[in-house]
């Protein structure tokens, strides 16, 4: 009972200071939390508020964290770098926390993990305790351990997929926009050639034939991912070359090598980098789904799209375990989309919308 | 102001204020602005881009752009109060009391209707015209606008009809409603001297014959006369002073004003070709040129231009001149006759020249927004082509630099390491110039140079190229349909007309006459500072004579 008092009594004290202090914002949110709060106490009791309580502790504390990060990186930077840190919203503030977080437990995995990568510890399906964090897999090993080499060796492959993908895709992109004519022809229809065929049963197919060594998963994905770089390359460059700063450089005797590095890439990089983190969401998607499937990250090799499925028998007796490794996915890819939003909203005419 | 009783007063602004937003926060644009607009008047709102002249214009309409607020101040029309109408009022107006019509037709008008779906759109929204009744009225709006086929160009598309008739089909769709107030926000910048004086002659006939009050927005002065009961000067969004037109034409009280009107008056000496039998600097013989698989846009086009002359090449949008210029860079091979450079031929193709061949041929561009790589520091733009053909680098190039911006009068210091968007249009325009002056080149085509800059600008850009003449020696073929700035700067005049040469020679020989009658048409088309002007003009040419007609 005193937990429901305090509950309300925080909640409308921080909306009566925030409609005080005329913050508009805060306020609206606050009191429609309440509202919203005496209609869910009523229905669903005390357990329902706390739930609220806590979803909201939880958001304002991921607020808190990425406001803090904020700071902390426009404190660090240079001055040119972080007056642009200061505009960033606090999702995109949120997305560099949670890269940076991936990051650092990407580099430093075998000293953060408490067990081995491979290590059998314990019987297959060990509950959780204080020293298995997040309990252990159906061979024994620890999960906390195997997500965090995960994050090496998931993030790690995709990362180099994506920007094999992208230096093959965009310098053939930005070659077909300059040279144009039979070179542009050859590039465009085999872009169309490769991406007729459904990504995924393409890569099986490919690992199939050339085995799952890690070299060549890296190379198809790239294969497959490349023509979209190619596409939205092409249709950017497209439109950077007829412009008369481009001729003025033509006529001037310029190679298409210096056209391309000190003209057009310039103006194409913000689509680029845009790009650059939604592919490399699909990348990683589509190397977790072939590791679910079988053909990608081999085991022993910890990784989360093949941890999903060599858990997924608890699904069915109620245990979340096979959804922490696809949780990580996820917020992987959330926190790199609210990173290119912002930087798309940034370097794009978005914000004159 | 006697025309027009103080009771009759349609639109009254009162200490308007609009703030912009910029740089995270909201900076004044328009500072306190009074008008008075009566039924029936005419008003010409004029200054240089960036005036707020559009602003005010959108203000008159209750309505404030993307980026912009009223901050205070009354906009009363006809006894409503529209700072303070609700948006479902303001818009009720717009369309039936009052219209706008746009800088670009094309650009306004959906691509995907028939003009005729777009002027009944209004009318039977408002419930004022049946849709029949509606197509019937715009018909004879089209008739009234001199528009060929009235009864059947209004089910073309957008795309089907000239520019001049779209707009003149645009000002039929402004006036389907009968508005009481019609805004036009430049409506003939973009089109030539000939097609203008169409759409201003229609502009005007139905504005008088309908007593619709307008507020005309442009920075052409000569066109303002024609068109305008009073005028209002505009300056950094604060008025500099209103007159009726005679008053302002004939007596204009504050400096800037008179700064406006001395614009037209630069004129340089007129320079002869050298009479030693020298040759040409730049010859171009009997060219024929055409793009893949189109019909010949060139058609065996000669002319010379000696080293230090400035050629002066005009014409109407369509009649070749800019395709000349790509023949001239090697843009684009002609199919016949070929380029000579100081006696010499000029490979056809620009990858077929070489590096000093390329440096001789410099372009100035007329948009300088997508002439500059915005990406590239002002430096690097003006110092590559100086480390391309000098092999300058380091101190050297730098030194090299400084001494450009020091040439185009822009201080090193201050612009030596800025992008180009923070630059305004006129300083654009001269880094272009910079550009094509670090490869040393003995002659710059100017591609309409000054068309995309305000009066007042424009003519420093002129003055300097005209020192830069003199100082360095250049020869300039200048590419323009602005007949003003020929007389200012060009030694030898060509006029073109669907890619044929009709007539060349020294400037003071063509602009006396006897002329070949399209040269005739051009010259006369311009408008001239003397209200009176348009009237006297279309009694010559007779009524149904004027423009598209006669040239045909």
């Amino acid at each position: 009972m005193s937990f429901v008092l305090g509950y309300y009594v925080a909640l409308i004290a921080g909306s009566t200071f925030a409609a005080y202090t005329g913050r508009r914002t805060v306020f609206l949110m606050l009191f429609s939390l309440t509202l919203a709060s005496f209609i869910v106490g009523i229905i669903g009791g005390e357990g329902a508020l706390r739930f609220i309580a806590t979803a909201a502790g939880l958001l304002a504390l991921a607020a808190a964290v990425s406001y803090c990060f904020r700071e902390f990186l426009v404190a660090v930077t240079k001055p040119s770098l972080s007056k642009e840190l200061k505009t960033a919203p606090l999702t995109a503030a949120f997305g560099m926390f949670v890269i940076f977080t991936y990051a650092i437990a990407g580099i430093f995995a075998p000293w953060i993990a408490p067990y081995g990568e491979s290590e059998v510890i314990t019987q297959a399906f060990a509950p959780r305790d204080e020293n298995l964090l997040l309990g252990a897999d159906q061979l024994g090993r620890d999960i906390f351990s195997r997500i965090i080499f995960g994050a090496r060796n998931s993030v790690g492959l995709a990362l180099l997929a994506t920007t094999l993908a992208f230096l093959i895709g965009a310098f053939a992109g930005l070659m077909a926009a300059v040279k144009g004519g039979w070179f542009d022809n050859l590039m465009g229809r085999t872009a169309d050639v490769i991406m007729s065929v459904p990504s995924l049963i393409f890569a099986l197919l490919m690992l199939s034939i050339f085995g799952t060594a890690l070299w060549v998963i890296v190379i198809i994905v790239a294969v497959i991912y490349s023509p979209r770089v190619f596409r939205l390359t092409r249709a950017v460059a497209g439109n950077i070359v007829v412009m008369d700063y481009i001729e003025a450089a033509k006529l001037r005797g310029e190679g298409d090598w210096h056209l391309i590095r000190k003209e057009i890439l310039p103006n194409s990089t913000a689509p680029l980098i845009a790009e650059f983190g939604l592919e490399f969401c699909f990348v990683f998607l589509l190397i977790a789904g072939l590791s679910f499937l079988g053909l990608g990250i081999q085991p022993p090799t910890a990784d989360w799209g093949s941890m999903v499925r060599e858990n997924a028998t608890l699904i069915s007796f109620g245990d979340i375990t096979p959804l922490i490794p696809a949780g990580a996915i996820a917020l992987l890819t959330v926190a790199v989309n609210f990173v290119v939003d912002w930087m798309l909203f940034r370097s794009s005419g978005l914000k004159e919308v | 102001m006697s025309k027009f009783k103080e009771k009759d007063v349609l639109l009254k602004i009162r200490d308007l204020r609009i703030d912009g937003f910029s740089d995270e926060t909201w900076v004044p644009i328009i500072k306190g602005v009074d008008l008075t607009l009566h039924r029936g008047e005419v008003m010409g709102l004029i200054g240089e881009s960036g005036a707020g002249k559009s602003t005010i214009g959108a203000a008159a309409m209750g309505y404030a752009r993307d980026g912009t607020r009223i901050s205070s101040g009354s906009i009363e029309f006809d006894g409503m109060e529209l700072s303070t109408a609700t948006e479902g009022e303001r818009r009720a107006l717009r369309g039936s009391r009052i219209a706008y019509v746009a800088q670009s037709a094309a650009a306004s008008f959906n691509p995907a209707h028939k003009l005729i779906d777009q002027h009944t759109e209004a009318p039977v929204h408002y419930r004022i015209k049946k849709r029949m009744e509606s197509q019937e009225d715009a018909m004879t709006l089209y008739e009234r606008l001199r528009l060929p086929n009235p009864s059947e160009i209004g089910f073309r598309y957008p795309h089907q009809v000239s520019g001049g008739q779209l707009q003149r089909a645009m000002t039929a769709m402004a006036m389907s409603c009968r508005p009481d107030l019609i805004i036009f926000d430049e409506p003939t910048t973009a089109l030539d001297v000939t097609t203008q004086i169409e759409v201003l002659a229609a502009i005007r006939d139905i504005v008088d014959q309908f007593q619709t009050a307008a507020i005309y927005i442009t920075h052409d002065l000569a066109v303002v006369a024609q068109m305008a009961d009073t005028i209002k000067v505009l300056l950094k969004g604060e008025e500099v002073e209103e007159q009726t037109t005679e008053k302002m034409l004939d007596d204009p009280q504050e400096d800037y004003t008179k700064s406006l009107w001395a614009v037209r008056s630069f004129q340089r000496p007129q320079k002869k070709r050298p009479s030693d039998g020298s040759p040409p600097l730049i010859s171009v013989k009997n060219i024929d040129a055409a793009y893949t698989g189109g019909v010949k846009v060139l058609d065996d086009v000669s002319f010379d231009i000696y080293p230090g002359m400035t050629v002066a090449v005009v014409g109407e949008s369509g009649s070749g001149k800019s395709t000349t210029a790509r023949v001239i860079t090697g843009l684009l091979p002609p199919s016949a006759g070929e380029i000579q450079f100081k006696g010499q031929t000029l490979p056809k193709f620009y990858k077929d020249r070489n590096r000093d061949q390329l440096r001789q041929a410099q372009m100035i561009y007329q948009m300088a927004d997508t002439a500059l790589n915005p990406k590239v520091k002002i430096c690097d733009i003006i110092g590559r082509p100086a480390e391309f053909y000098s092999g300058l680098t380091g101190p050297a190039l730098k030194q090299r630099v400084d001494e450009l911006l020091d040439l185009i009068e822009l201080e090193p210091a201050k612009y030596y390491n800025r992008y180009p968007p923070e630059l305004s249009g006129g300083q654009k325009q001269r880094i272009g110039i910079a550009r094509a002056l670090a490869a040393e080149p003995e002659f710059i085509i100017c591609d309409e140079v000054t068309s995309a800059l305000d009066q007042l600008v424009a003519e420093g850009i002129l003055k300097l190229l005209d020192r830069l003449q003199q100082d360095l020696g250049l020869a300039y073929m200048f590419i323009t349909h602005d007949l003003a700035t020929v007389r200012s700067i060009a030694d030898e005049v060509v006029v073109m007309q669907n890619g044929k040469v009709v007539e060349q020679g020294p400037k003071d020989e063509m602009f006396q006459p006897p002329h070949h009658p399209y040269t005739d048409l051009l010259l006369s088309s311009v408008p001239e500072m003397d209200p009176n002007w348009l009237t006297t003009l279309l009694e010559e040419r007779g009524v149904d004579n004027i423009g598209e007609a006669a040239t045909s």
